[in-house]
């Protein structure tokens, strides 16, 4: 066994908002042909048959306003341009401005659909994507909306659901927290504060509530060596006053909230496990979004092994039925750890041989694989999904080589 | 720990970025709407423990039940924020 899997004895996973991969990443293919990224050439038809190229003029907030739309109906138009739902329908990643549009009815505003971050503009993001592990794989468990997404990272399932309705419990599915904690493990759902609290909410509803703890408790437990084994952490999910009478930004990413304020929360979380040596050596850090937020990408979702569930046409929307057999749009997703190797990317579905593919699934996926040794109860989307430990080396990276981030102000 | 070469500077948000009044979203909505399922469950097992008479809990299993539900539902709420 590495090095890295040895000593090995936390996972902790950072999930943000509503951001797709060519968004936020696409720009590094210029410096790195191998992060399978834009070449700028990447377009969508809009409204009035005009081709709307992708460009990187993407700002940290007001340019996605309207919220672009990413429920199911609406990502459906998206990757299939318009099509109708039938057989033989091949996904092609042409509708996105013609759904933006739907929002904005405006045809410029609809543009800004295809607008990308230039590297430089997220330091955070592209530092760690660039110096630890980036995934050209990584997909949205469906093509749908922030409820049912997260579910496949706590439970490896929807439980059938591809909307925002919170899924009543008919299953005797465990989430990832409750398959640690009754096998003797600690797990822990780290939500910013109590003006945002969390999305997780089937947990409370099911009286779980020492699963719970707020981020502030997450950087005592970094600082004091009392992290659990494995950490799920929310970030602020809205603008509100702080106890103190100061501004709490949203630090979600979700649009229209402020990118930049996204950036200093993750650095943070990094900085909190970086600064303490043991913790760092014995901690992977997953950074991950829920899914695409309705914007652009341009790699069409693989098929996926359905997890036997089926959503009703009524439910999805299209007037098809959906049965879990596609992935959603692909997302950012970072690795982190001083055992993985400076600039690795791991190949996606662009890869003649060796591509992987990840989904939210993977996530309670590795942790039962590596805490629990997959005894626990999995889910089938869970057994047939890749886990993400292989990528930790030998090799500890030496405190030279490691940024640092400094969230001193401007 | 850090150096001046593995240092990254992190800006902050512009002023002005903060707007609490901004519509709330679907998801922040979803939110709401969920958080009240789960008080509506707490609702349910306040009312089932206050149908229960304590004159009634004759031994110490039955006490300490009685204390083990009511004393749940009373950490919880110790957690709320204060009331302006």
């Amino acid at each position: 066994m590495p090095a890295g899997l040895d000593n090995l004895k936390h996972i902790v996973v950072l999930m943000m908002e509503n951001r797709s991969f060519d968004h936020m990443l696409g720009g590094l293919m210029k410096t790195n042909p191998k992060i399978n990224g834009l070449t700028g050439n990447e377009s969508n038809p809009d409204t009035t048959g005009a081709i709307v190229k992708v460009q990187p003029n993407a700002q940290f907030q007001s340019q996605l306003d309207p919220d672009p739309d990413h429920h199911f109906p609406g990502v459906d138009l998206q990757l299939f341009g318009g099509a109708p739902p039938g057989p033989g329908r091949v996904a092609n990643m042409q509708g996105f401005v013609k759904d933006y549009f739907t929002q904005t009815n405006n045809v410029n505003r609809s543009h800004n659909i295809m607008y990308y971050f230039t590297p430089d503009k997220l330091p955070v993001l592209t530092t760690l994507a660039t110096q630890f592990a980036v995934f050209n794989g990584w997909f949205s468990s469906i093509p749908g909306p922030t409820i049912c997404n997260r579910a496949f990272a706590h439970y490896g399932t929807s439980f059938g659901q591809v909307g925002m309705d919170i899924f009543y419990i008919k299953d005797p599915i465990p989430s990832i927290y409750e398959r640690m904690i009754q096998a003797g493990h600690t797990a822990k759902l780290y939500y910013y504060d109590g003006p945002s609290s969390t999305m997780e909410i089937v947990n409370l509803l099911k009286n779980q509530p020492q699963i719970f703890a707020t981020y502030d408790q997450f950087i005592a437990d970094c600082k004091g060596g009392t992290l659990a084994e494995y950490s799920f952490i929310e970030p602020c999910y809205n603008d509100h006053p702080g106890p103190g009478g100061g501004e709490i930004l949203a630090s979600d990413q979700h649009p229209d909230h402020n990118v930049q304020e996204g950036e200093r929360f993750i650095a943070n979380t990094f900085n909190a496990i970086r600064t303490n040596p043991a913790l760092w050596q014995s901690t992977a850090l997953l950074i991950v979004y829920d899914e695409h937020g309705g914007i652009y990408d341009h790699v069409v979702p693989p098929a996926c092994t359905p997890d036997g569930y089926c959503a009703q046409a009524a439910d999805t929307g299209t007037g098809e039925a959906f049965n879990f057999d596609r992935l959603g749009v692909r997302v950012p997703a970072i690795l982190v750890s001083p055992y993985i190797a400076k600039g690795t990317v791991v190949p996606g579905p662009e890869a003649a041989a060796g591509g992987r593919i990840f989904e939210h699934a993977c996530i309670p996926g590795t942790a039962t694989n590596f805490f629990l040794k997959g005894d626990a109860q999995r889910t089938v989307r869970e057994k047939n999904s890749s886990t993400f430990l292989d990528l930790l080396t030998d090799q500890m990276r030496p405190d030279s080589d490691i940024p640092y981030f400094n969230l001193g102000g401007n | 720990m850090a150096t001046p070469t593995n240092a990254i500077f992190v800006p902050k948000p512009a002023p002005g970025s903060y707007n609490k009044n901004r519509p709330a979203g679907k998801l922040l909505q979803a939110q709401t709407q969920h958080l009240r399922e789960a008080l509506l469950k707490h609702l349910e097992e306040l009312a089932a423990v206050l149908a229960i008479d304590p004159r009634s809990l004759r031994t110490e299993g039955e006490v300490s039940a009685y204390i083990h539900r009511a004393t749940a539902i009373l950490h919880t709420h110790a957690a709320r924020p204060p009331r302006k």
